[in-house]
């Protein structure tokens, strides 16, 4: 599968792009980014248009968010941001081992994040502020919750490619799809830095 | 086995690997920014326009930051991706630009 065979097993130094086809691939996921970015530039569009559709009685957003909340789920996201990168950092220098255990770490916290945020939105529907209350409502959930699913679709996909090493080891095959899932943790990361500044601080300044 | 150990630091070396002090550094930034958009929010009373374009350009500092260090995007060989990510941005402008300004005219 390789391109050229290295001795003793070793890896090139960013083995992702020692095949072409790993170049094709991070490439091609920059450009699936460049959608996704669409994709969440249109939730966006939608709630900034209706987000003081709020109806007569419905609580508002400034009523229902409180910054603490938000401002955990943002530390555990960037934290959670920055160990994935000591993952790429320790797959470049050949530290598979490692490379695991900050996979790990990473997705701890993608879980400790969708927890709050689980935790967050049933408070949320307790205060009547379910998905069909308002305007406002369903784009909030619409956007954060499309936020959400990246979130839980991105530990599923670095859960699997967790067992994929164990079983097959770091190799130039392998090592893209660690690299591109990176890129894809931080993209979430870079939306959610917009989530919470037009969703929350935003919403709560009014 | 000591051989091959040392020949891959030395090839490191050679490659010069990032170590973890600028994604710390970056990290660092990052939580700062955060910090002054939501301690803004918290202080209120502030102006609301003023307080929109702040928290606004406060967000996409973040953002270049995290997509320079995290993202790799200041790595060489990377004129593809801010090509193909910067016309995603550049249809999400015009969209987000048409709700806000268009939409309830």
């Amino acid at each position: 599968m390789s391109a050229h065979s290295h001795v003793d097993g070793q890896l090139p130094h960013e083995p992702e792009k020692a095949t072409l086809e790993g170049r094709n691939k991070v490439l091609g996921f920059w450009l699936f980014l460049g959608a996704e970015t669409v994709l969440f530039g249109t939730l966006f569009s939608a709630f900034l248009a209706l987000r003081h559709q709020v109806g007569d009685g419905n609580p508002s957003g400034q009523e229902l968010f409180e910054l603490s909340t938000t401002a955990w789920a943002t530390f555990i996201l960037l934290t959670s941001s920055l160990t994935s990168v000591f993952a790429i950092q320790s797959m470049h220098t050949n530290k598979v081992k490692s490379m695991i255990v900050w996979l790990i770490i990473t997705i701890l916290l993608g879980l400790g994040f969708l927890g709050l945020e689980i935790v967050e939105f049933a408070n949320y529907v307790d205060e009547g502020h379910k998905f069909s209350t308002s305007a406002f409502s369903t784009s909030f959930y619409t956007l954060v919750g499309f936020h959400g699913a990246h979130v839980l679709f991105g530990i599923l996909w670095i859960g699997i490619l967790i067992a994929q090493i164990f079983k097959k080891g770091l190799n130039v095959t392998t090592a893209p799809k660690i690299y591109v899932a990176g890129i894809y943790w931080h993209f979430i990361d870079v939306v959610w830095v917009f989530i919470f500044t037009v969703v929350y601080l935003m919403g709560k300044v009014g | 086995m000591s051989s091959q150990h040392s020949s891959v630091e030395e090839q490191a070396k050679h490659h010069k690997h990032e170590g973890p002090k600028k994604h710390i550094i970056g990290f660092i930034m990052s939580i700062l920014l955060t910090i002054i958009a939501f301690s803004m929010v918290a202080a209120g009373e502030i102006n609301t326009t003023f307080i929109y374009i702040f928290l606004v350009l406060m967000a996409c500092v973040q953002v270049f930051i995290q997509m320079g260090f995290w993202m790799h995007m200041k790595d060489r060989g990377h004129l593809y991706p801010i090509i193909g990510i910067l016309m995603g941005v550049f249809v999400v402008f015009t969209i987000v630009i048409m709700a806000e300004y268009w939409a309830w005219w």
